[in-house]
């Protein structure tokens, strides 16, 4: 079955092809329903096994999910994640896609609950024909919430990455503040980087933030950088290890976290 | 504080929104068939070619869909729309004695002849359907410089030369309303700036809409030569009434080799228009386009300037304010797309949203393949001055080459209740300083414009922010 | 003097975007193991002169010559240049996250010298360092400059040269900015930097304090982006009573007379 994966708030101009993505749905999809009751902490890792997966997650008031999802698999995987916190609730999400054959990511986490929070932390290291194609939707309804969403990659060979992240502020979230932060290393001159960073709000008393830079190093980090001798080639190397060293330092698994570090 | 809001159905345009009743020579009637392109293209004397034309783009805009982004047009109904008006003056004038006195008066009051007199190389003045006033000062066109309505220019010797460029750059198929433009366009200016010439003074076209119902499809066609300057100034507004009317006006802008065109506009169509413009720039290596853009008025707008950068070195520059008020949906930004090497391109545009106005910044950034070692930065803020307003950003980016430096930043927000303060505790009403504030977030623009034109815009902002009779 | 360390033969330089050259002419030779000051008035071109000498890519070199170790460093890369022992250390050093401090220096001396450095040894070494400057030991694993305060940044960069061990370090205005303490901290440093005989130096300041318990060879002033005076210590204090205004008039005749034939 055809089906349009992906498919953010609000569509912006056609050409772009930006406005979701229309791909064969497998049958065989994992649902979960994971709910934590008030004031539970959990940590789940998610690495690798299955290829396509949904998951409805509830936190309740005061809980707290950190999800650590990894893909390395060399097969097509379609995500579908969907959170609803309640009060003081926190949702982590990991997310790292370390030369994967096709992710597709649709992550959407609804604030209800006042003071509530969200934090995505994403790395990808992209190669040869590797696809990414990623939701990330912050809604916020409660007070005071808080989103804050970071994406860090390199793309090399003929990679793909499409990453739609949406902040939106509705109406009654006094108080509330989403952050969007996006750095893409791109190696080769064969890939396909699309970034659409919205910022939606009808709610005046919140605070909105995105920055992204997307390209070739800046070219005051090489001079800073080769002026202590390293050569650029191995500078690029080097940075572009360290843009997933800093997401996978973040990881609150210190076993996974040494692991991938020394990978 | 927030709680003292008030809420006003609609600010006081007095200073636009006077009319004269509608003293037409011709008009088609309302909607759109062939019937009425034909008229048109009969009226107005066109060449074959452009009949034919005309008659294709009709076709286009019938098979093409309505965009599937932006705010809803549904109140827009084309039957109701009267296409063709033309003013009550059988020719294009170059005195203003000699401008039929309802429409001199209605420039007059605009401000039109005084600017010309004082800081303008040139003027071309649209009311309804046709240019009814174009003059340029003798320095200008001793250069060569051509500043003319566009029909002359078709018939004249320019006519081979806008047959090349007309709606090249902005096709018929591009979206429904490019089309409709094409079918039913009216009036315009065409400026063409010869190799090395500089235009030191602005050009100015200022467009009246008057006649209640009726669309405007002015077209504006520039060609700027290698090496040549041109500071290009458009100014639009409308009385209000209480059926939509319609702007679909077209742009089109060449800018040569090494060539600069600064094209700026302040935009204050009344709060019952749908301003439907497509806007766009072609640029040479080495050349440079600068837009500088304020949208205040109209009931709903898509707008969105596109810079091509199709030359090595090309580059472009946006600056943009949109400030949407009660009944206002907004949709403006624009579109950049890097074709060549070291192309650059720098977006800074500020949105105010009030009284549950809508305004939405939308952008297209393309980097592609051939453009090694391009560069581009977007910067847009938003000012969210109440909660029942609404204000979007939606910026895409689209990078196909590794040798790219893609900076963007966004930001939403409010006024700081500290900045108001701190203005207060200097001697301001609280209204005052916010509107202080709100033109100080606006400084972007202002301080790109002609002084004229940025205390123009300064008061637009007041008298939004005052929402009083002012 | 034998051959100097590094010698500037009559540089002339200027930035993309500007006719006016940023140097026009200046001439300065360091030998190994001296210690030397330059100074000048804002906007003299004290920064670009450093900047010239490590690469910037910034500046275009429109004349003149800059040696070190004998060879013509103008034509070398940066991290040639960097590796053929200069050191320059920046007013405003770039944050760049994933990579701790300690790692980043770690990296830098292995690509300098093509060895493998045993981490337990080069740890070892970094403690050393970090207490003679009396630094906390967590500071070399955070991200290199990262949410570090401008005191911070400049004490890191204070770290790199002692652990990278250059043949030439510049300072440029190291001290500026800084409280009491950092400074204390930054000036220690650049004792403890001086302890090796062969090292040398060039500290680009308009601030005397940093100066007071330093051993300095030679005082270079440049005004209008040319060397106008030369001498010993003494020329600190004179700059410190009288400040750069009779050196600024010196430096107005001395360009209108190098000014090349137009």
């Amino acid at each position: 079955m055809q089906k349009v994966l992906n498919k953010p708030l609000t569509n912006t101009f056609g050409w772009l092809h930006m406005n979701g993505t229309s791909l064969e749905i497998p049958e065989e999809t994992e649902e979960k329903a994971i709910v934590l009751s008030p004031s539970e902490e959990k940590q789940l890792i998610l690495d690798d096994a299955c290829p396509n997966r949904a998951l409805h997650i509830e936190v309740q008031e005061g809980a707290v999910l950190k999800l650590i999802q990894i893909s390395r698999s060399d097969e097509r995987g379609i995500h579908h994640i969907e959170v609803q916190l309640q009060k003081n609730g926190r949702f982590e999400w990991y997310r790292l896609i370390l030369g994967s054959a096709a992710v597709y990511d649709d992550c959407k986490v609804t604030l209800i609950g006042d003071d509530s929070s969200f934090t995505a932390r994403i790395g990808y290291d992209l190669k040869a024909e590797n696809r990414m194609d990623m939701n990330c939707e912050a809604v916020h309804l409660g007070k005071r919430t808080t989103s804050n969403i970071k994406a860090l990659g390199v793309l090399d060979g003929q990679a793909f990455k499409l990453l739609r992240g949406t902040i939106d502020l509705r109406t009654g979230c006094k108080g509330a503040k989403g952050d969007e932060y996006e750095d893409v290393l791109l190696l080769s001159d064969d890939v396909h980087n699309q970034s659409i960073p919205m910022i939606l709000c009808s709610e005046e008393d919140v605070e909105g933030n995105h920055g992204a830079t997307i390209g070739q190093l800046p070219e005051e980090l090489i001079y800073y950088m080769t002026s202590r001798g390293i050569e650029k080639d191995d500078l690029y190397t080097l940075m572009a290890r360290s843009r997933l060293d800093s997401i996978i330092q973040t990881l609150p698994d210190e076993a996974l976290r040494e692991a991938l570090l020394s990978r | 504080m927030s709680e003292e809001k008030t809420i006003i159905e609609d600010i006081s345009r007095e200073f636009y929104d006077f009319r004269f009743e509608e003293n037409a020579a011709y008009k088609v009637d309302s909607g759109l068939t062939e019937e009425i392109v034909r008229q048109i293209s009969e009226e107005k004397n066109d060449p074959a070619w452009m009949r034919d034309f005309r008659l294709r783009c009709l076709g286009i805009f019938h098979r093409t869909a309505m965009p599937d982004w932006g705010p809803s047009i549904e109140g827009l109904n084309m039957d109701n729309i009267v296409t063709y008006v033309r003013p009550n003056t059988r020719r294009m004038q170059q005195s203003w004695d000699d401008v039929p006195s309802d429409i001199k008066d209605t420039f007059e009051r605009l401000g039109i002849p005084q600017s010309e007199r004082e800081s303008l190389a040139g003027v071309g003045a649209q009311y309804d359907s046709e240019l009814v006033y174009h003059n340029v000062r003798e320095e200008v066109s001793r250069q060569g410089v051509i500043y003319t309505d566009i029909e002359s220019a078709l018939r004249g010797p320019y006519g081979d030369m806008i047959k090349d460029h007309f709606m090249k750059l902005v096709p018929p198929t591009d979206h429904k309303f490019a089309a409709l433009h094409g079918a039913v366009w009216s009036g315009g200016s065409f400026v063409y700036v010869p190799k090395g010439a500089s235009v030191e003074i602005p050009l100015q076209s200022y467009f009246r809409l008057n006649a209640p119902g009726a669309g405007q499809f002015e077209h504006t066609l520039i060609i700027v030569e290698e090496g040549a300057y041109l500071h290009f100034i458009e100014g639009c507004s409308a009385p209000k009434y209480n059926v939509a009317n319609l702007h679909a006006g077209c742009v089109e802008l060449f800018v040569g080799k090494n060539a600069t065109l600064r094209y700026s506009t302040i935009e204050n169509w009344s709060k019952n228009m749908y301003n439907l413009n497509t806007k766009r720039a072609r640029v040479e290596e080495g050349g440079k386009i600068e837009w500088v853009s304020g949208s205040f008025g109209s009931h709903v707008s898509y707008l969105y300037p596109m810079s091509i950068l199709c030359g090595a070195g090309a580059r472009s520059e946006f600056t943009g304010v949109t400030f949407a008020g009660n009944g206002q949906n907004l949709d403006t930004g624009c579109k950049v797309v890097h074709q060549a090497p070291d192309t650059s391109s720098y977006v800074n545009t500020r949105s105010i949203s009030k009284s549950g106005g809508i305004s939405t910044f939308r952008s297209a950034l393309v980097i592609d393949q051939k453009a090694a070692g391009s560069k581009a930065s977007v910067s847009c803020q938003s000012l969210m001055l109440d909660d029942i307003s609404r204000s979007d950003t939606i910026p895409a980016m689209d990078i196909r080459t590794a040798k790219a430096d893609v900076g963007h930043e966004a930001k939403i927000g409010r006024i700081s209740d500290d900045a108001v303060f701190y203005l207060m505790s200097r001697g301001l009403s609280e209204d005052d300083a916010r509107a202080l504030i709100v033109s100080g977030f606006a400084e972007n623009v202002s301080k790109e414009l002609p002084l004229e034109y940025a205390v123009e815009m300064n008061n637009l902002i007041r008298i939004e922010m005052k929402g009083a009779i002012g | 003097m034998s051959e100097p360390l590094l010698s500037i033969q009559n540089l002339f330089v200027s930035v993309e975007d500007s006719a006016e050259g940023i140097l026009n002419g200046a001439s300065l030779s360091i030998g190994k193991g001296e210690t030397h000051v330059l100074m000048g008035p804002n906007g003299a071109g004290k920064s670009t002169l450093a900047g010239a000498i490590m690469g910037n890519p910034a500046y275009q070199i429109t004349g003149g010559t800059i040696t070190f170790e004998g060879e013509n460093l103008l034509e070398k890369s940066v991290s040639e240049r960097a590796r053929s022992g200069l050191f320059l250390s920046f007013q405003n050093p770039i944050e760049v996250p994933g990579i701790s401090l300690s790692n980043f220096i770690r990296t830098a001396l292995e690509m300098r010298t093509g060895k493998k450095i045993r981490a337990w040894a080069f740890k070892k070494e970094v403690k050393q360092v970090l207490d003679a400057l009396q630094m906390d030991e967590e500071y070399a694993e955070r991200d290199l400059n990262v949410g570090f305060s401008g005191g911070e940044k400049k004490k890191a960069e204070i770290l790199q040269m002692l652990l990278l061990k250059p043949s030439l370090a510049i300072l440029d205005e190291t001290d500026s900015g800084l409280d009491v303490d950092a400074v204390r901290t930054v000036s220690k440093g650049i004792q403890e930097f001086q302890k090796d005989k062969d090292a040398s130096l060039l500290i680009i300041t308009h601030n005397a304090a940093i100066l007071s318990a330093l051993q300095v060879d030679q005082v270079h002033i440049l005004v209008d982006g040319r060397i106008v005076a030369e001498g010993g210590p003494e020329l600190i204090e004179e700059i410190e009573k009288e400040g750069f205004s009779h050196f600024e008039e010196a430096g107005v005749s001395a360009s209108e007379e190098g000014k090349p034939n137009e």
